[in-house]
């Protein structure tokens, strides 16, 4: 609106190694770039997000006085952060910065179409180029980072992560849903590769946790409503039994609620006896030295667990993932019955003890003849259940043979699932599920605890089937990340927000209706009346611009001007008007 | 009523649709993200334009694709109850119903439009999303404009 200035616009060509350069012409991308409007350099190289690439378009803002850079490279979801600071070290402002995504969306998707992808590419470059001529310079903001997390949840992962916290001079407050703290690690018996039970593992963590000036814990409560932006959250407790609600303000968030054992209903015989019973019930089962059959309570003699329940079944939504912990689980607490039952047997389709110490478990319990028998994965075990009597018949992998065994208790190590309110807390904390159905990180590998809500980060399970081992590092690394937020103090937020035009309002009511965080509202007291936005309340979604009949709000940053301006660019070229009204 | 002619001056050999793509940045941008990762493939026909949520899209800029000769539109979301912004994405889909309407009393084949949701991990049901338009529309033709 302001912008005075001619763009003048630099492009950036990105081969990302073979990744792009494999199938996009970038030669020629960057050719037909330096006839586009405005642009007055344009060149491609091996990796922009390489030092070597960074200080390139450092260099050429400098020398071209470039006051516009377009990159055209991954996804800006991947590395607009980088290219944003690139250009601010240039001393241009970061939202004059405009990524082209030619990798995930161009070469990866039409590998074997370089003709078309190149086309695409040179269209996607142009609609940036176009884009990048309007962009303004916006204002970077500052808030301050309350300096209080909440962490949800006290498993492993968030009892740790809150002590990690309050050890360095920061307020937590933890709210856990159960009466107790803990979570299952609390619970389970056969903890695996140490010899402890969950108890001896969590009650220190608890003790510490409960002596801790730094922290408050609330018990038997939920959060049942979620506001505002990174450092300046304000988050509602409920009390489950009494239904009292209390409001506290916190900076940062660490979201950790674990997982919740599959209940195999219609996988061999769940349900249809007392003698078959998940691994998680196995380890949640009074600690005794003798093992009772839940049906008559008689000595379990003869044992057997099966594999993989609910877990790697291709093509099953929730239950195609390798839930992780199963394995070595199934291990230690073969081995550790092995000294109280006569006959242990463990059906497996795979076997897969990766982490420290678990390949030894493993060797224990065979060791302690444990019996491992590998069944096809197309061909279940059969479990029949007959006067109440469990009987498995299954064909052995390695000797090519159709056995049969009729345990005491059969167990079923079945998959770690997100638990029953898990679309509850997604919705709460604005956070994105995986297809496994739990949270998704901001990046698997770049970013794996921070989420793509800034100032809320993710630990254990919630992330994805983990151990109680890797939950505990999650949480010390998420942590981290929160106590840098807050040690900071003050954090940038995006400038971009919705601004209204006051002249062109009708205060017809539309944009305070579509805005789903209250941020908008009519100023009665201004002359005439118009909307306003408080923009700390804004999350720049621009629903209310979407719905404004009068075009009469301004979405920085993306602008109906910069939106069109790419769709014109696009199909309204010279070469092939084909009725637009450019 | 103007209605839409049938593709007559060009051939369906050198003809191939031109898609313009709304994508929010939360579900669908990063499902196509997770598409090129998972190197599925499909057709380059679609231009994906990134916005921060379906709710952001103005009926206008689909009409104004239309008119500056877009083939077909395709607007992609996160599900409803899934939107980042809780609830952009349903305030996109009632704007919907009634901006297919408006399209077809112009004379556009309601068919050249899609919406669809497509999570951040539902590359497969994007890449499906946009061949199943691309198809539609090249059933349909080229887009010929009759209207003023």
């Amino acid at each position: 609106m302001s912008e005075v200035e001619t763009p003048r616009i630099g492009v950036f060509v990105c081969h990302c190694g073979h990744n792009i350069a494999g199938v996009v012409d970038v030669d020629k991308v960057a050719e037909v770039a330096e006839d586009m409007p405005y642009v007055v350099f344009s060149t491609h190289e091996m990796f922009m997000c390489a030092d070597s690439g960074q200080e390139l378009i450092r260099q050429k803002i400098k020398e071209h006085n470039l006051n516009r850079v377009v990159v055209a490279s991954c996804s800006p979801r991947m590395h607009e952060p980088t290219f944003r600071r690139v250009v601010e070290e240039a001393d241009l402002n970061r939202y004059l910065f405009e990524q082209v995504n030619l990798r995930e969306h161009v070469s990866w998707c039409h590998m074997r179409q370089p003709v078309e992808a190149t086309e695409k590419a040179i269209d996607l470059v142009r609609m940036s180029v176009a884009r990048a001529a309007k962009l303004e310079a916006l204002p970077i903001k500052k808030v301050e980072v309350t300096p209080r997390t909440l962490v949800v949840g006290s498993g492993i992962a968030g009892l740790t992560a809150a002590l990690d916290i309050a050890d360095r001079g920061f307020e937590v407050v933890i709210v856990e849903k159960d009466k107790v703290l803990g979570g299952a690690v609390a619970k389970w018996t056969h903890l695996f590769p140490s010899d402890q039970i969950g108890e001896q593992v969590i009650e220190p963590l608890i003790d510490r946790i409960m002596r801790h000036e730094k922290i408050e814990v609330v018990r038997d409560s939920k959060v049942v409503n979620f506001e505002g932006y990174i450092g300046n959250f304000e988050v509602t407790i409920q009390n489950n039994p009494t239904g009292a609600e209390r409001t506290y303000k916190v900076g940062t968030v660490i979201v950790a609620t674990g997982f919740e054992p599959f209940r195999p209903i219609g996988y061999y015989g769940y349900g249809e006896s007392p003698d078959v019973v998940t691994l998680a019930e196995l380890q949640e089962m009074p600690r005794q030295y003798e093992l009772f059959k839940p049906s008559d309570g008689k000595p379990v003699k003869k044992i057997a667990f099966i594999g993989c329940v609910g877990s790697r079944e291709p093509g099953t939504k929730g239950h195609e993932h390798c839930s992780r912990h199963c394995c070595s689980a199934v291990a230690k607490a073969a081995s550790d019955l092995r000294q109280r039952c006569d006959e242990v047997l463990v059906l497996y389709q795979d076997i897969r003890t990766y982490g420290r110490g678990h390949e030894e478990m493993h060797r224990l319990a065979r060791g302690r003849n444990v019996i491992y028998s590998k069944f096809p994965p197309d061909q279940k075990p059969q479990v029949t259940i007959r006067k109440g009597k469990v009987r498995l018949n299954w064909f052995d992998v390695l000797s090519e043979d159709h056995l049969q065994f009729e345990p005491d208790l059969l167990v079923l190590a079945s998959a770690m699932v997100p638990p029953s309110d898990i679309e509850e807390t997604a919705n709460l904390f604005s956070l994105t599920r995986s297809a496994d159905g739990f949270f998704n990180p901001e990046h698997i590998k770049l970013a794996p605890l921070t989420t793509h809500t800034a100032g809320i980060m993710i630990a254990g399970a919630a992330q994805a089937a983990k151990n109680a081992h890797e939950s505990a590092i999650d949480a010390s690394g998420a942590a981290a990340k929160a106590v840098g937020l807050m040690a900071r103090g003050k954090v940038e937020i995006e400038s971009t927000v919705a601004q209204v035009i006051p002249e062109l309002c009708s205060t017809c009511y539309t944009c305070v209706s579509a805005c789903p965080y209250g941020a908008i509202s009519i100023d009665k007291d201004a002359k005439p009346q118009a909307a306003r936005v408080t923009e700390a309340k804004c999350h720049g979604c621009g629903t209310c611009a979407g719905g404004c009949p009068s075009s009469a709000i301004v979405m920085l940053h993306s602008t109906d001007d910069q939106i069109l301006a790419m769709v014109e660019a696009y199909l309204c070229t010279p070469q092939e008007v084909t009725g637009g009204n450019a | 009523m103007m209605t839409e002619a049938k593709a007559t001056i060009v051939t369906e050999n050198d003809w191939e649709p031109r898609i313009v793509a709304y994508c929010c940045n939360w579900c669908s941008y990063a499902g196509a993200d997770l598409a090129g990762t998972s190197r599925i493939q499909y057709p380059p026909n679609a231009r994906i334009l990134r916005v921060n949520c379906t709710g952001r899209i103005k009926p206008e800029f689909i009409l104004a694709a239309l008119d500056m000769g877009a083939d077909g539109v395709l607007v992609s979301g996160c599900h409803p109850g899934d939107c980042h912004y809780t609830s952009g994405n349903l305030k996109a889909r009632a704007r919907w119903a009634l901006m297919e309407q408006v399209i077809e009393q112009a004379g556009v084949n309601p068919k050249r439009v899609r919406l669809q949701w497509a999570s951040a991990s539902e590359a497969q049901i994007f890449a499906d999303g946009v061949r199943a338009l691309v198809e539609q529309v090249k059933e349909l033709g080229p887009i010929v404009r009759e209207w003023k």
